[in-house]
């Protein structure tokens, strides 16, 4: 995947001149910076766990490579079958082998979906996708990126998000209840889900001893998704690996504290295929969920990056989000100020890993430079220097 | 929108020729110690780096480039490299904005008298107080901005230097946290005279006034240098009640000033979000740095004020 710096810096200047864009984002903004503010300073546990899951993914990403190999083992030995994508290409190619055509695919939320440009390409061969997120679905029928990690229409004021759904999904929606938007979107993707081919999730970790994939979540959509399908493709950007099965909840437990939503719905653990043994203790596979877990590894430039010792910090990352919804800019930007994918501090620093860092390195001049995001990161990642240094990857090229 | 690869460009063209981002007269720079008579050598060593003094021609930089970026031109500045050379910006002589270079005299002139009164010996470089390229640091030109840390260094070790006492936070951060990472064998002790004040007792006790003032921090004295309960310490021996905003201390919220250059509409977008904060809690707005000085004043309507922390605790104002 390619992009260029200049024209998400038109798209950034319309988004300022958009009365709408901005109000949305400021609410939205206001909203979670005060109750994940309140949240912590409720349960101060949460703090001492953030400081623990910074330990860990530290030491992880000493030993990733060696983590990558641990996984690898451990997911064949819970019968999943594991995969080494190298690039987004790569990733696409084995996911389209394992998918195919004319099939129904129903995608969980997954920013590795979006770094590798998952659902275009398996539209392009032929296959109907859709993503069950709420706020991903309306990204998909807006046409438009994700504009923030955990929230992706966070750019969308309910009308916008009504009309989008009433229009493109065929229902009728009246006034301007998001109770009944939910509900319609509810009963138009139950249908989808039931009767799917493939399921698609990403993941908050994967633990290295067990091979167990770690969802956490709110919408239960994920849980359904990974289990109702008879296949499930888990997409894994090879960062998220951690040692062991405890590291990955606690993971998965800061992630959801982070945005605000604690204690999480759901926590989903998976590991291997679904099976029984209860008639004469033969194992068979696919009982109630898929009879197949392929897991996808994406190392996409990753292992690359840890041997620049800036932008291997980037590797703690959990994906919350919080860095976006503290930054000043990106409050008015959202992830118009990034790439493909990934946006604002920790989106640009993803997409100089995952695309291209010199042109992520343009993107960064707009960084202020003023360190909310590094006092607010849950594991502690000094952003605002990598963001310099990625304006001092661009400054050389030039 | 502006191209901001050209403003980076036009940025380092002035610094190769005038060792400023932009052109301004050097005398600009001391002109305002002169009066003082401060000695010119000496082992404390009161160092501005030039950015209180360059604020007023910042102030009127960003208006220019502010009718750039809303005009037609814009959209062909995103598009053409180098249009904004063309247009003259790199060589326009600016003139400063109004009555900023007065006040900026008065905010330094304050300084100088503060630290007089915690008998504060400091000489002053008068010639050798350089711009201490702040700005190529935080663009990420590192070979120009240590070629020039270095000259800077060496101009102020010439005049026997080995306290500076700064008067900016970004001239704080990066004398006492930057050079030491680029310049070989730094050895100077930094710090800010806010903190030279709080240490040494500076007599400013007065009456309580019951006058509130809302403090808003910049991010580099509070994030990243620890200038945090010193300001508010001496506006409290000052008489003043101090107030806090929602976003305070180390959560302390942006001016928007490090990016005006590059998107003034921005800058101004996330300083009025601040400003509105502000003055929930005092239409008497204490600012600590230049830049956050300029920011909130440029949006500052009606009765709100924004004054400098020198200027309060001076007695000056308000």
């Amino acid at each position: 995947m390619t992009f260029n710096a200049l024209q998400a810096y038109q798209e950034i200047w319309e988004a300022l001149l958009d009365e709408e864009f901005q109000e949305a984002l400021r609410r939205a903004s206001t909203i979670s910076q005060v109750r994940v503010e309140e949240l912590l300073a409720e349960r101060g546990e949460l703090v001492e766990l953030c400081r623990e899951v910074a330990g860990i993914k530290r030491r992880s990403i000493d030993i990733l490579e060696e983590l990558v190999e641990r996984a690898y083992r451990s997911l064949e030995a819970v019968r999943a079958k594991p995969y080494l994508a190298g690039d987004a290409e790569e990733a696409r190619r084995i996911i389209g082998g394992l998918v195919g055509s004319g099939k129904l695919v129903v995608i969980a939320k997954s920013m590795a979906a979006a770094e590798v440009g998952l659902r275009g390409y398996l539209e392009s061969l032929g296959n109907e996708v859709w993503e069950t997120d709420l706020g991903e679905l309306l990204v998909q029928l807006e046409g438009s990126k994700p504009m923030h990690t955990t929230t992706p229409a966070v750019h969308m004021t309910r009308y916008k998000a009504i009309k989008l759904i009433s229009e493109k999904l065929g229902v009728k929606l009246e006034g301007d209840s998001v109770e009944e938007a939910v509900k319609a979107v509810r009963e138009f993707l139950r249908g989808k889900i039931a009767r799917a081919d493939v399921g698609i999730s990403g993941a908050n970790a994967l633990a290295a001893d067990t091979g167990a994939v770690v969802l956490v979540e709110n919408e239960s959509n994920i849980r359904l998704v990974t289990s109702t399908p008879p296949i499930h493709i888990a997409l894994v950007p090879v960062d998220k690996i951690v040692p062991t099965l405890l590291d990955a909840v606690k993971v998965a437990m800061v992630q959801a504290a982070y945005t605000g939503l604690y204690p999480p719905t759901y926590i989903s653990i998976i590991a291997g295929p679904s099976s029984t043994a209860d008639i004469e203790r033969v194992r068979v596979y696919g009982a109630q969920g898929p009879r197949e877990l392929h897991v996808v590894l994406l190392d996409n430039g990753r292992l690359k990056a840890l041997k620049d010792p800036i932008l291997k910090e980037q590797h703690r990352c959990i994906r919350c989000g919080r860095c976006q919804y503290e930054c000043p800019v990106w409050v008015h930007t959202a992830n118009k100020w990034g790439g493909p994918a990934y946006g604002g501090p920790m989106g640009l620093v993803w997409t100089a890993i995952t695309v291209d860092p010199v042109e992520a390195g343009k993107l960064s001049y707009l960084c202020l430079g003023c360190g909310r995001c590094d006092a607010s990161c849950p594991v502690e990642i000094p952003l605002s220097t990598i963001l310099r240094h990625l304006k001092s990857i661009a400054s050389r090229s030039s | 929108m502006l191209n901001p690869l050209d403003v980076v460009k036009v940025i380092e063209d002035n610094m190769r020729r005038y060792g400023f981002p932009f052109p301004v007269p050097r005398e600009a720079v001391y002109s305002w110690a002169k009066p003082l008579r401060l000695p010119d050598r000496g082992s404390t060593m009161l160092y501005t780096g030039a950015l209180y003094q360059l604020t007023p021609y910042i102030a009127s930089i960003v208006e220019q480039l502010s009718a750039i970026e809303g005009s037609r031109v814009s959209g062909l500045a995103l598009k053409l490299s180098g249009i904004l050379s063309s247009l003259g910006v790199s060589r326009l002589i600016v003139r400063p904005k109004g009555d900023m270079a007065s006040v900026v005299e008065r905010i330094l002139a304050s300084i100088a008298s503060l630290l007089e009164r915690a008998e504060v010996k400091a000489a002053y470089p008068y010639e050798d107080d350089m711009y201490s390229g702040v700005l190529l640091y935080d663009l990420g030109l590192d070979e120009l901005f240590k070629e020039h840390a270095v000259k800077v260094y060496r101009a102020l070790k010439s005049r026997g230097a080995e306290l500076l006492v700064t008067v900016d936070p970004h001239t704080t951060h990066i004398m006492r946290s930057v050079y030491p990472r680029y310049v070989d064998g730094y050895d100077l002790e930094v710090k800010s005279y806010l903190e030279v004040l709080a240490e040494r007792g500076v007599r400013l006790v007065r009456e309580p006034s019951g006058d509130k003032v809302v403090i808003h921090d910049p991010c580099l004295y509070a994030r990243f240098e620890n200038v945090v309960e010193q300001p508010r310490m001496l506006l409290r021996m000052a008489g003043f009640d101090v107030m806090e905003p929602r976003r305070s201390r180390k959560m302390t919220y942006c001016c928007g000033g490090p990016i005006e250059g590059l998107t003034p509409r921005m800058a101004k977008m996330i300083a009025k979000t601040r400003l509105e904060e502000l003055r929930e809690k005092s239409r008497t707005i204490v600012t600590l740095c230049p830049i956050c000085y300029v920011n909130l004043r440029a949006v500052a309507e009606g009765d709100v004020e924004v004054i400098d922390i020198a200027l309060v605790l001076s007695g000056a104002k308000p």
